[in-house]
């Protein structure tokens, strides 16, 4: 399947938390390339895309943080004015229900990261949709 | 003149003639439980007959009674009389394993009765009062025994019971409700609610509280009394020994005088169980004296106090209790509910999204005690909803466990603090504790 890994990090609300894990990426020279963060007062999830996603994750589990590896679909578009919606329109006419997006720009290009209901289904309409899958960058 | 006292005989009897009456009545009392399956055999064993009652400190022959006794005998195994003597029973509030069930006979209601008159009265309470209660009526005490009390004293009685306060407040503006039983932290709720209505609690009629039930400080206590314009005095009952009605303070308001010709009081150091020095600290363990369904001898309240010592200047002779200073074991109460850490152990390793570390915090948030549940996930997820869904679901089990609502927050790994490799499970953080 075409996918590319994302790490999640559970965050309960507590100060430094952040800071914390960002340090620890950067201290051990891994980029974070993207991220998100979902958020109730209570609890939230960080959602990162780096440079190393194994050794990331490994790391930062080891430091005692609670890290998930997992598959989302990265679609690359031109970063042109309606380009995003466009990609997005061609998604949902096939039927894909999106749970989350976010996006970032690499190479010259807008990497829309995206968690579908279904990887399967939405891998198959982005494919009739033309639209270009990423499986990770070198 | 009117008298101070409700019965001046005994509240003001000598010393050495009130313990003359308790040996009295623990001779009646042994008598009476020579019914009771589970202390004939026990007094068999320790040689305790009416006939070996020669003095009150005869009590330290006696066996101990806890809690879980109660639960262990469940519903009726520690009846003293048959159950067509028995006229009605109360349950306690805790839910850990079998609720216990405490019996009272015809003659155990009126005693009780007549001992919460004499509390009511004690604080100045007389037949002119009008009397609202904001207790439950049903298996908690502090709704019928306030009730009958409240009547025998021959108070007009509104029986308005919990919950509702718009209605309370009505009520207190309608009848013109001179005097109060809540539990301290319904005393500032139901005060808020006055103030939504534009009216100042301290115009109201209200001149008297009676609170108890939940652990409060002097602080709170002067509090509720700034905000209402009332005088509130500090109630202790509990239902293994009849319910409200066991000890109250007098207008003095420095310590509540524990009806000794009802109870033999005993402080004891709760490893040992041996007798602390008179004022110093330890579990209050009490022996019904005039009880016939369900006598009790040296029940373990598990509860810590002190007696005050020296006279108080109201001229009663029965000693005096200093505000509670927490339990002997683990439970908490929290808006007059009881609650152990296990119960919520139990419903939190129910759940396999959960690691085994938790952390309960209680703490003062306004007028309400909250308590909020750390509770430490397992392993991370990409599933924001799940995670949501989750927080709800535990909130929603330990309601109907513990019959409050806690605030949950899930935690990741090494959060819940340590303390010498074994996991602190409560911290109360209330400032009377």
């Amino acid at each position: 399947m075409k996918t590319i890994k994302q790490i999640s990090i559970f965050l309960e609300n507590q100060q430094g938390k952040l800071g914390d894990i960002l340090t620890a990426l950067k201290n051990d020279n891994i980029e974070i390339q993207a991220a998100s963060v979902a958020d109730t007062t209570e609890f939230g999830i960080l959602r990162l895309i780096t440079s190393d996603q194994t050794k990331a994750a490994g790391l930062l589990s080891a430091k005692g943080h609670l890290v998930s590896l997992n598959e989302v679909m990265a679609i690359q578009v031109d970063p042109t004015t309606g380009a995003f919606a466009d990609a997005v329109d061609a998604l949902t006419a096939g039927g894909v229900s999106i749970s989350y997006l976010y996006t970032f720009h690499k190479d010259g290009k807008l990497v829309l990261i995206i968690r579908p209901a279904s990887l399967e289904k939405a891998e198959e309409v982005a494919a009739e949709s033309g639209l270009t899958l990423v499986q990770g960058w070198e | 003149m009117e008298s101070k006292f409700w019965n001046e005989e005994i509240e003001t009897m000598p010393r050495k003639q009130l313990e003359q009456l308790q040996a009295e009545r623990l001779r009646k009392t042994v008598e009476i439980a020579m019914g009771s399956k589970f202390y004939a055999p026990k007094f068999k064993e320790l040689g305790i007959t009416p006939e070996s009652i020669k003095s009150v400190e005869d009590i330290k022959r006696f066996p101990f009674t806890t809690k879980n006794d109660l639960r262990a005998t469940y519903p009726f195994g520690i009846a003293s009389v048959g159950l067509d003597k028995v006229v009605r029973l109360h349950s306690s509030s805790g839910t850990t394993g079998n609720p216990t069930v405490i019996l009272h006979t015809k003659k155990d209601l009126d005693e009780w009765a007549d001992a919460m008159a004499r509390s009511m009265y004690c604080i100045g309470l007389r037949s002119t009062d009008i009397i609202q209660n904001t207790s439950g009526y049903g298996m908690f005490t502090g709704g019928l025994g306030i009730q009958y009390a409240a009547e025998r004293l021959g108070a007009l009685t509104v029986p308005a019971g919990a919950g509702n306060s718009k209605r309370h407040v009505k009520f207190i503006t309608d009848f013109g409700t001179t005097a109060l039983h809540c539990i301290p932290s319904y005393a500032t709720r139901l005060a808020a609610a006055f103030e939504e209505e534009g009216i100042n609690p301290r115009d109201t009629t209200v001149k008297t509280l009676i609170i108890g039930a939940e652990p409060h400080s002097e602080a709170q206590r002067r509090r509720i009394e700034e905000i209402w314009g009332a005088k509130a005095y500090n109630n202790f009952g509990m239902s293994e020994m009849c319910g409200p009605g066991v000890a109250i303070e007098c207008q003095e308001q420095n310590g509540m005088h524990i009806w000794e010709d009802n109870y033999i009081v005993e402080i004891l150091d709760p490893e040992t169980l041996e007798p602390v020095p008179e004022g110093e600290l330890g579990e209050l363990v009490l022996t019904t004296l005039n009880r016939e369904a369900m006598p009790l001898f040296r029940y373990r309240t598990r509860d810590l106090t002190r007696i005050i010592p020296g006279d108080c200047p109201c001229g009663r002779t029965h000693r005096r209790l200093d505000r509670f200073q927490g339990r002997s074991d683990d439970m908490m109460i929290i808006k007059g509910v009881n609650t152990y850490p296990i119960q919520i152990e139990k419903i939190l390793m129910q759940f396999p999204e959960l690691a085994s570390d938790y952390l309960i915090t209680i703490e003062t948030i306004g007028d309400n005690d909250e308590m909020t549940i750390e509770a430490e996930l397992k392993q991370a997820t990409d599933d924001f909803a799940m995670l949501q869904n989750l927080t709800r679901e535990i909130t929603r089990r330990l309601k109907d466990e513990i019959l409050l609502t806690p605030k949950v927050k899930l935690v990741g790994k090494g959060v819940i603090p340590q303390s010498d490799g074994k996991a602190k499970r409560v911290v109360d953080l209330r400032q009377n504790h």
